[in-house]
C-alpha cells in the first residue's frame, strides 16, 4: 500500500513527495484520497478509449474521421474530408496528423473546451452516433502535449461566424485548455472553403508498423465504403488517393430518443423530474413525456400500483421513485421504437458495395522512391444484394444489415463489419459475425463443396469453410443506440441477445437471393472451361480417329464440335435462355431437354419475388454473357 | 501398310474397332462417345479361392468427354491408341518412356497452353487403359519397360533365336530378364528349383558364394519391384517347367508386399493376373520371426517408420491376407516396430546368408 501511495505522489512533483514521503513514515496505513482530473485519468487508462502504443495513429485517423462525418451528418451536409498522415521527424518518431471538413464546426467559445477537456460532448443523448463519449479529440490533444512541444493547431468555421484559428495545449493535471494563441482568420490565411467547417492538426509521437499501417488504409477504404456520398482524400509519404463521391443520397440522419422504459434507473428518473421542475407537472405526466411507449393511462396505472400518493413530482423521495422504477421492470410495454436509427439502407450499401475501393501500394513505384505509390483500385462485383432485420435485443432497438458482393472483380472472400457505420478491423476472429458465417451452411445456395472446390481451386485459405473459397465479400452492419462490444477498445460486436439469430436469418436470407446468381455463375465457369477444353482437345481426338481408320476427318470434326456445344448448352438447364438466346430455335429442334425453357420462366420470376426487405442487384452481367457468346463462336469456326 | 505379325493385326484391328465406334458415337448416332473400361483398384480387386491369387472384379468406369477432368483423358486414350496402332504398323517396339515421348504435345492457345501430359504418369495410365481396352498387355503390342530384372542358373534363354545361356560359368555377372516376351522364349532349365530375391545386392552376394552350383538353383530377382517379365518368368517356370519357386525378401512391409506380388498379385495389375502370378511359390523369408530366431544384432536392425506402419496395418485389412500366418508375422511387426533386411546376415560374415540362413529355410520347406 505505502508504496502505491508513493509512486502516486511521486506524479504530482517534488515539492510535496518529500511531506508526503515523511507522512507515509511516520503513518504507514494512512491513504490519501486524492481526486484525478478526467484528462490524467485517460491519459493514465489510454487503453480504455483503445490509444494503445501501436494504435495510437490508428486510433486518430479513426476519431478524427468519425468526428467529421458525424459533424457533416448532423446537418444533411454531403462530407468533404482531407485527411492527412505525414512523417514530421523519423528519429523521433514525431507524425503530424491533420484532417479537414466541411462539417458544421465549433463555436469560436466552445473550441478549446471541445477539443481539450476530456467528457465535454454534444454527444450525450440517447441517439445513434459514431462517437460517443467526447473522448477522441480530446486523446490527441493530451498525446500531443504529453509526448510533444508543439501545439495542437485547430481552425474552425460555424455558422454565421468568421473562421477562428487557435493554438491549444492541454493542462492534463485540471482537464483544462490552454489557449496560446487565437485570432480570427481571412482570405490567404483561411483554411476552410465552404461556410462551415473545421481542421485540426496535431502532432504525435508513435510508431507506425506495417500493420497498423494496412490498418489505417483498410479503415479509410472501408470507411468509404458506408459513406459513398463521402468525399474523402487520404494523404501519406506513400501518396495521395481520393475516394470519390459515388452518391448524392445521405442517410436519414438520427434522431435522439426518449428512453424506453425497461431502461428506467433511479437516476433517468431523476433527471426526468428535473427537467420538468418548475412547470408544475404531474409524476404521471413527467412519466408520460419523458419515456417512449408509455401513454398517459399507462404512467397512471403504473403511479397506482406503486402505490404512491399524489403530490408535487418534486417531493417524491428515493424511496417512493424506486418503486416506479421497480413496476416498470415488471410491467409490459411495446418494443421499443426503430425509426429514430439511422440504418446505412440498401441504396447506400448497395453504392458502397458496387464501387468498392481498394488501395494498392504499388511495390515497384515505391523502390524507385517516385512519390505516387498509392492508388485506390473500384472493384466491381458482378452482383450484389442487401437484407435487414430491424429487431429487439436485450430491449435496444437494433437495426441489422447485411450485404453480399459477388464476382467480378472481386478477388476472394473477405468479411466486413460496421457499428453505427464505423469499420471494425481488429479481433474479428471473435465477432459475432464470424460465428454467423460459420454457422450458416453455403447448402443454403444449393452449392456444394466439390463444386465450388473445384472451381476456385486457385484461391488460398487457411480456413476449410466452403464460403471461403468464392470471390465473395460479406458485409455486416449493426446499428443501435448501444452497440454490444466485447471490449472497451470497439472492435468486436459480442453475441447478446437474438442479435446473432437475426444477423444468420439475414445472412441466410442473401444466400437464398444470390444462390441463382451464384449457381449460374459457377455454371458459366464450368462451361467456359469446358468449350475450352472441347476447343482444344477436339483436333487431338479427331487427329487420332481419322489417321487409324477411313473417315471423313472435316465432316467428323464439325459434327463433334457441334456435339460438344449442344452438350454443354442442353447441360445450361437454368441459364441457357440468357446465354444463348439466339440458339432458342436450334436448340428446340435438337432438344431433347424441352423443359428446360420453362424451368428458365420459373427461375426468372422467382428472382423477381423478392420481399421489399432484400434484393439482388446484377451487375455487368451483359459483358459477361456477350464474353460467352463469343467463346461459343470461336469454336463454332 | 499392316503389320505382317498376326497378332499386331488383330491388336490394330481392336484399336481400329474402338476409333470406328467412338466416331459413329459422332457422325451417326450423335452422342457423346465413351470407353468402357474395367475399373482397377482396390475396389475392384477379388480374391479368387479358385485361382489363388487376385483377379479384377466387374466393376467398369465410363470414360467419355463430359466433364472437365474426362475430356483431356479421352483424347489421352484415343491419341495413345493410335501411336501404339503406328508403332506395330511400323513393326517397331518401344519403351513406356518411348511412348511418352512420341505422343508429347502442347495444348491450347498462348494464353491457356499446357503440356498434353502432365508427366509420364499419365502416359502409363493411358497405356493402361489401352491394355484394359482391347484385353490385351502392352509387351503384345510391343511396348516394354527398360529391363531390370536378372537371372542366373541353369537355364538357356531363346531372345529373338539368339541362344543365352545363363549359367555363367564365371559367377561374377547375372543376365539381364528382356522384357520384350513375344520374342523371348526358354530353352533348357536344368535346375532343380526357383529361388527368387528382393534385390540385385543380395542375389550378387549369393552368386559368388557358388550357391547355384552347389544346390543346382536358377537366382532370379527383380530389383525391388518386379516387373511384368520377371513375374511372367517365375510363372513360366514354375507352371511350365515345373519347378518349385522359393521367395525372400526383406524383413518390413515393403518386402512382404514385394514377395506377395509374385505370389497372389497386386492390386494395380489384378487384370493382368492369370499372365503375372505364381500361386504356387512360398514365401520362405526374411519373416519378423527370423529376426528373433536367427537373434540378428540389435545394430542391424531398423526402426519401423510411420509409413511402415500404416502400411501393415493396411495389409492387415485386405480380406485375402486374412491368413494366420501373415497376420501372426504383422502382429509381431507392429508390435516391436523393427525390421531387417536381407543383408543383415552379412553381420555373422560374408557366407551366412548363402552358407547357413537359406540352406536352413529351403531344408525346413523341404525344397532340399
Amino acid at each position: 500500500m505505502t508504496s502505491k501511495v508513493t509512486t502516486e505522489v511521486l506524479e504530482k512533483g517534488t515539492k510535496q513527495v518529500k511531506t508526503i514521503l515523511q507522512l507515509a513514515q511516520k503513518q504507514k496505513t494512512k491513504i490519501r484520497y486524492d481526486k484525478k482530473a478526467e484528462s490524467e485519468f485517460f491519459v493514465d487508462n489510454s487503453a480504455l478509449a483503445g490509444f494503445t502504443g501501436e494504435r495510437i495513429l490508428y486510433m486518430s485517423v479513426r476519431e478524427l474521421i468519425e468526428n467529421s462525418l458525424d459533424s457533416c451528418e448532423i446537418n444533411h451536409i454531403l462530407p468533404v474530408i482531407h485527411l492527412r498522415l505525414k512523417l514530421l521527424d523519423g528519429l523521433n518518431d514525431l507524425w503530424t496528423i491533420s484532417c479537414k471538413d466541411n462539417g458544421i464546426g465549433i463555436p469560436s467559445e466552445k473550441v478549446p473546451v471541445a477539443v481539450c477537456s476530456f467528457l465535454t460532448s454534444g454527444k450525450y443523448v440517447e441517439k445513434q452516433q459514431r462517437g460517443l463519449f467526447g473522448v477522441g479529440l480530446k486523446m490527441i490533444a493530451a498525446f500531443s502535449t504529453k509526448d510533444t512541444d508543439h501545439p495542437l493547431r485547430v481552425w474552425s468555421k460555424s455558422e454565421e461566424e468568421s473562421e477562428c484559428y487557435f493554438d491549444l495545449r492541454t493542462d492534463i493535471g485540471t482537464n483544462k485548455p490552454i489557449t496560446l494563441f487565437k485570432k480570427n482568420v481571412k482570405n490567404v490565411e483561411s483554411q476552410i472553403e465552404g461556410e462551415s467547417g473545421f481542421k485540426v492538426e496535431a502532432v504525435l509521437r508513435a510508431k507506425l508498423s506495417p500493420i497498423t499501417k494496412n490498418k489505417i488504409y483498410d479503415y479509410v477504404s472501408q470507411t468509404s465504403i458506408v459513406n459513398p456520398y463521402a468525399i474523402i482524400t487520404f494523404e501519406t509519404d506513400e501518396g495521395k488517393v481520393t475516394f470519390k463521391r459515388r452518391t448524392e443520397i445521405m442517410p436519414n440522419p438520427s434522431r435522439e430518443v426518449l428512453p424506453h422504459p425497461y431502461d428506467m434507473d433511479l437516476k433517468t428518473l431523476k433527471k426526468a423530474i428535473l427537467n420538468f421542475m418548475n412547470q408544475k407537472t404531474t409524476l404521471q405526466g413527467i412519466l408520460s413525456n419523458s419515456f417512449q411507449k408509455m401513454s398517459n393511462d399507462k404512467a397512471k396505472e403504473i403511479i397506482t400500483r406503486a402505490g404512491l400518493p399524489i403530490k408535487p413530482a418534486d417531493k417524491y423521495d428515493e424511496h417512493e421513485l424506486i418503486k416506479v422504477v421497480n413496476v416498470c421492470k415488471h410491467t409490459k410495454f411495446q418494443s421499443p421504437n426503430t425509426d429514430h436509427l439511422s440504418p446505412i439502407g440498401e441504396k447506400i450499401l448497395t453504392v458502397g458495395m458496387t464501387s468498392e475501393y481498394s488501395i494498392i501500394l504499388n511495390k515497384e513505384t515505391a523502390n524507385s522512391g517516385s512519390q505516387a505509390q498509392l492508388s485506390a483500385k473500384i472493384l466491381k462485383p458482378a452482383l450484389t444484394a442487401y437484407s435487414s432485420r430491424i429487431c429487439v435485443v436485450n430491449n435496444r432497438p437494433t437495426i441489422v444489415e447485411c450485404g453480399i458482393a459477388y464476382g467480378g472483380d472481386i478477388p476472394s472472400f473477405k468479411l466486413f463489419r460496421f457499428a453505427n457505420k464505423i469499420p471494425l478491423l481488429y479481433d474479428e476472429g471473435s465477432d459475432v459475425a464470424r460465428e454467423v458465417i460459420s454457422e450458416v451452411g453455403i447448402n443454403k445456395m444449393g452449392i456444394s463443396k466439390k463444386e465450388v472446390k473445384e472451381q476456385f481451386s486457385h484461391v488460398e485459405t487457411k480456413s476449410d469453410r466452403t464460403v471461403e473459397y468464392l470471390p465473395i465479400h460479406i458485409f455486416f452492419h449493426i446499428c443501435s443506440t448501444k452497440i454490444p462490444y466485447k471490449t472497451a477498445g470497439k472492435e468486436s460486436i459480442a453475441s447478446e441477445g437474438d442479435l446473432k439469430k437475426y444477423m444468420k436469418s439475414c445472412l441466410s436470407d442473401l444466400y437464398r437471393k444470390v444462390s441463382a446468381q451464384i449457381r449460374r455463375e459457377l455454371k458459366l465457369k464450368e462451361d467456359e472451361n469446358k468449350l475450352r477444353l472441347y476447343k482444344h482437345y477436339i483436333p487431338f481426338i479427331i487427329n487420332a480417329i481419322s489417321e487409324s481408320i477411313k473417315i471423313d476427318s472435316k465432316k467428323l470434326s464439325i459434327a463433334f464440335q457441334n456435339l460438344a456445344e449442344r452438350y454443354v448448352s442442353g447441360e445450361l438447364t437454368n441459364i441457357a435462355k440468357q446465354i444463348f438466346p439466339d440458339s432458342n430455335q436450334k436448340r428446340n429442334q435438337m432438344n431433347d431437354k424441352k423443359n428446360t425453357i420453362n424451368n428458365d420462366n420459373e427461375n426468372e420470376l422467382n428472382l423477381n419475388k423478392f420481399d421489399t426487405r432484400s434484393s439482388v442487384s446484377k451487375h455487368g452481367n451483359k459483358t459477361k454473357l456477350d464474353k460467352i457468346k463469343k467463346h461459343h463462336k470461336i469454336t463454332k469456326k | 501398310m499392316a503389320p505382317k505379325d498376326r497378332r499386331h493385326q488383330e491388336i490394330n484391328n481392336k484399336i481400329r474397332k474402338i476409333m470406328k465406334n467412338v466416331g459413329d458415337d459422332i457422325l451417326i448416332k450423335g452422342i457423346m462417345p465413351s470407353l468402357e473400361i474395367p475399373k482397377v483398384g482396390y475396389d475392384n480387386t477379388v480374391w479368387s479361392d479358385e485361382k489363388r491369387m487376385l483377379t479384377i472384379g466387374n466393376k467398369t468406369v465410363q470414360i467419355g468427354p463430359n466433364s472437365s477432368k474426362k475430356i483431356p483423358t479421352f483424347a489421352q486414350y484415343l491419341v495413345m491408341a493410335n501411336a501404339i496402332r503406328k508403332l506395330l504398323d511400323e513393326e517397331m517396339e518401344s519403351t513406356i518412356r518411348g511412348m511418352y515421348y512420341a505422343t508429347l504435345s502442347t495444348v491450347g492457345d498462348e494464353k491457356n497452353q499446357q503440356k498434353f501430359w502432365s508427366g509420364q504418369d499419365d502416359s502409363d495410365d493411358a497405356i493402361k487403359a489401352i491394355e484394359l481396352l482391347t484385353n490385351v498387355p502392352r509387351e503384345e503390342f510391343s511396348v516394354t519397360s527398360k529391363p531390370k530384372g536378372m537371372i542366373s542358373g541353369p537355364i538357356t534363354l531363346s531372345v529373338g533365336g539368339d541362344l543365352i545361356d545363363c549359367n555363367l560359368g564365371s559367377r561374377a555377372t547375372s543376365q539381364l530378364i528382356p522384357t520384350n516376351i513375344r520374342d523371348l522364349e526358354i530353352v533348357k532349365v536344368k535346375a532343380d528349383f526357383v529361388m527368387v530375391v528382393e534385390k540385385d545386392t543380395v542375389l550378387n552376394n549369393i552368386r559368388k558364394s557358388g550357391f547355384i552350383q552347389k544346390y543346382n538353383a536358377i537366382l532370379l530377382t527383380g530389383s525391388g519391384e518386379p516387373d511384368r517379365a520377371t513375374r511372367m518368368m517365375v510363372k513360366m517356370l514354375n507352371e511350365k517347367w515345373k519347378k518349385p519357386v522359393v521367395i525372400f525378401a526383406d524383413a518390413d512391409p515393403w518386402g512382404l508386399g514385394i514377395a506377395l506380388r509374385y505370389k497372389i498379385g497386386s492390386e494395380s495389375l489384378s487384370y493382368d493376373s492369370d499372365r503375372l502370378v505364381t500361386p504356387n511359390s512360398k514365401v520362405l523369408g526374411m519373416m519378423f520371426s527370423d529376426i528373433y530366431e536367427y537373434n540378428i544384432p540389435k545394430v542391424a536392425r531398423l526402426a519401423a517408420t510411420q509409413e511402415d506402419l500404416n502400411r501393415a496395418n493396411d495389409m492387415k485389412k485386405k480380406p485375402w491376407l486374412q491368413d494366420k500366418r501373415w497376420k501372426k508375422e504383422l502382429d509381431l511387426f507392429l508390435k516391436n516396430k523393427e525390421k531387417c533386411e536381407l543383408d543383415a546376415f552379412f553381420k555373422y560374415g560374408f557366407k551366412y546368408l548363402a552358407d547357413t540362413y537359406l540352406p536352413n529355410k529351403l531344408r525346413e520347406a523341404g525344397v532340399i
